[in-house]
């Protein structure tokens, strides 16, 4: 049996949701066992929230240079295994390497880093999770686990700060 | 006895302008704003089916029924032949992408300059590049004819043996526009998952919930989320611009690396790229016209200052667009080219002479004639037939440079006038197609994207200095 429970504070707003993110630093829940859920991008200054971390720049960068190993094989490499000679052309051109490297280092790029956004957040992924649908109508969710015995003195607090609601939640399909 | 100040000889009319008459000014709760998102989407006359059904039948018989009769036939049904081999079909293909160049211009350089007007029809413009590049590649495949043999042109072995050739400009445009179109159509799903998520949580059950469920992917906004998502759009709105700008020169190429007299220019790189935006421009003032008029609600999201930005946008493009087509025209006229000087006597002085004076009133009479003024900028219906005029322009721009420019060559025993055939149904098919996916759209994505709209208006307020309410823009991203 677990012994904590997973609540899920509502706010209306960013300011008592500030206020209610340092009263559970207080209490002592780490940052890792808080997450805030909002409709839109928040700060993370804002809220008092240690930046989150994201790897997508990283895997768009391995992905823009796989684009120019691709590119260069497409002018250089393909000309070299079955040269096609042209009258007076040159088989290793460097102005047309530069055109097709670039359209596949740049394809490389944002490919990888649309590959990366799923990576990183998990998506696709369908399985239950705790969410309201208020989340998307503007208000802010935060997430968090706090000893099961000590629920009541969260949820107060909370409350106190501005909270609209504080329950505990279910993973439900989205 | 000596005045301090010459008075105003009328008051301002800034004095009296209400600052809620802008979006960001004007915020309601998210809630109201995604029911009247919602709304919109699934609010539909039976007009608007009557228009859908006439689109997908013009649709069915000129890119289903005509495109069958010119595979099976082949392209003797065009009008291409010596020397015109390049007709209607590459004209409809450089128009088209022209058209996607304003969505991905629109959405990237307005979001990386922090242009806050965007907000509300970014999405809409997006949607245009992907609908338009669409139409691009399916007139590459008329002009190709033998559509089932186009795998040639993929770097795969084949059974003939010969790869493709890399130092061909008809290569570098397929690389281009492949990743143009892949991109962008990334780039319009990546804002997009948001609005998703917020159309799967007021949708109860039956097949549009396991649509937008899908397409979701699991989003819920939370802090890695959203960190995620905001990072990939940043590097999505830097690195699509420079590719934008590539596509619309590499099909320049197509043109500017033949020895024909009239395309053989150094300038048509950035002529055509200014070109293409004159045009993308002007079809997002028509569309944001349908969209304003036809779906419910959304003369909340798009007002009066959209349209003055777009207008505002349309007049500079279209100035820079008569100073590239003057440069281009400039050197054959003073050049002494015998060729070129054939190619430009023939297109202003030959039996089409009307359709460049046309293109000229079109292109820059009209713009400059009406954009200067705000009031008439701010009028939707105005802005939207200018936006139509420079459309007919820029395709009659493209029809002088393609096969009106091919008539004349080094070889005069083969100087021939092209009519188009076939071609004009086909045409019409695509530009049915472009709509008839684009009301589709409209009844099955939410073409606001709420969320960025939201996080601008919690972004803006007003504060109060002196007598006035000036706008205050926090920075919240």
């Amino acid at each position: 049996m677990s012994d904590t429970t997973t609540l899920l504070a509502m706010f209306e707003d960013l300011e008592p949701a500030a206020e209610g993110l340092d009263k559970l630093q207080q209490f002592g829940v780490k940052d890792q066992d808080m997450n805030v859920i909002s409709g839109i991008p928040v700060k993370n200054t804002i809220l008092g929230r240690p930046p989150a971390i994201t790897h997508v720049a990283r895997i768009g960068l391995f992905g823009a240079s796989l684009g120019v190993f691709l590119g260069l094989f497409f002018i250089y490499g393909i000309p070299f295994l079955y040269p096609l000679l042209v009258g007076g052309q040159a088989i290793f051109p460097v102005p047309q390497g530069l055109i097709i490297t670039f359209e596949m280092t740049m394809l490389g790029l944002m490919g990888f880093s649309f590959i990366g956004m799923f990576v990183d957040s998990g998506f696709p992924s369908y399985t239950p999770k705790a969410y309201t649908p208020e989340i998307s109508d503007g208000k802010i969710a935060v997430l968090f686990s706090c000893p099961t015995g000590e629920q009541e003195k969260f949820i107060e607090a909370l409350k106190e700060a501005g909270a609209e609601s504080v329950e505990p939640v279910e993973a439900r399909h989205l | 006895m000596t005045s301090i100040a010459k008075p105003f000889a009328r008051p301002h009319a800034e004095e009296h302008e209400d600052p809620r008459q802008y979006l960001m000014h004007d915020p309601l709760p998210r809630g109201q704003m995604n029911a009247m998102v919602m709304e919109a989407m699934h609010t539909t006359s039976p007009i608007f089916w009557v228009i859908t059904g006439i689109l997908a039948a013009i649709v069915v018989f000129s890119l289903g029924y005509e495109w069958y009769r010119l595979i099976m036939e082949g392209q003797g049904l065009a009008g291409v032949t010596r020397p015109d081999y390049w007709g209607v079909f590459l004209v409809n293909t450089v128009f088209w992408i022209g058209i996607s160049h304003a969505g991905t211009f629109i959405s990237a350089i307005l979001r990386v300059l922090k242009v806050e007007s965007r907000r509300p029809f970014t999405r809409a413009a997006e949607l245009m590049t992907t609908f338009g590049l669409v139409q691009a590649g399916l007139s590459i495949f008329m002009h190709l004819g033998r559509v089932w043999l186009v795998y040639w042109m993929f770097p795969i072995p084949n059974e003939r043996r010969i790869w493709p050739d890399f130092h061909s400009p008809l290569m570098w445009d397929l690389m281009a526009i492949t990743t143009y179109l892949l991109c962008s159509t990334m780039y319009l799903f990546l804002p997009l998952i948001p609005d998703l998520a917020m159309a799967r949580d007021r949708t109860q059950g039956g097949w549009l919930k396991h649509f937008y469920r899908i397409l979701a992917l699991g989003f819920r906004g939370t802090e890695g989320e959203w960190k995620n998502l905001t990072t990939a759009m940043n590097i999505f709105a830097f690195a699509i611009i420079p590719v934008m700008f590539s596509v619309h020169t590499i099909v320049s190429w197509d043109f500017a690396m033949a020895t024909r007299p009239g395309w053989s220019s150094t300038v048509f790189g950035p002529y055509f790229v200014i070109g293409a935006l004159h045009s993308g421009m002007a079809a997002v003032a028509i569309v944001l016209f349908l969209l304003r008029s036809s779906m419910k609600h959304y003369k909340y999201f798009i007002r009066a200052e959209h349209f003055n930005t777009i207008g505002m946008l349309m007049l500079l493009v279209s100035m820079a667009w008569a100073y590239f087509y003057f440069n281009d025209y400039l050197v054959p006229w003073y050049g002494g080219d015998k060729w070129d000087k054939l190619v430009q006597e023939y297109t202003e002085k030959g039996p089409l002479w009307y359709l460049w004076y046309t293109m000229l009133i079109c292109n820059i009479v009209v713009p400059w004639a009406i954009l200067w003024n705000k009031k008439w900028r701010q009028t939707p219906w105005l802005l939207a037939s200018v936006g139509l005029l420079i459309n007919v322009g820029m395709w009659l721009e493209r029809y002088l440079i393609i096969p009106v420019g091919v008539t004349i060559n080094r070889q005069p025993f083969t100087w021939r006038q092209y009519y188009p055939r076939i071609e004009i149904p086909m045409t019409i098919g695509t530009f049915a197609l472009f709509l008839l996916l684009y009301m589709l759209a409209s009844r099955l994505i939410p073409l606001i994207p709420v969320w960025e709209v939201q996080e601008g208006q919690e972004a803006h307020m007003l504060r109060k200095v002196g007598k006035a309410e000036v706008s205050t823009l926090s920075d919240l991203e």
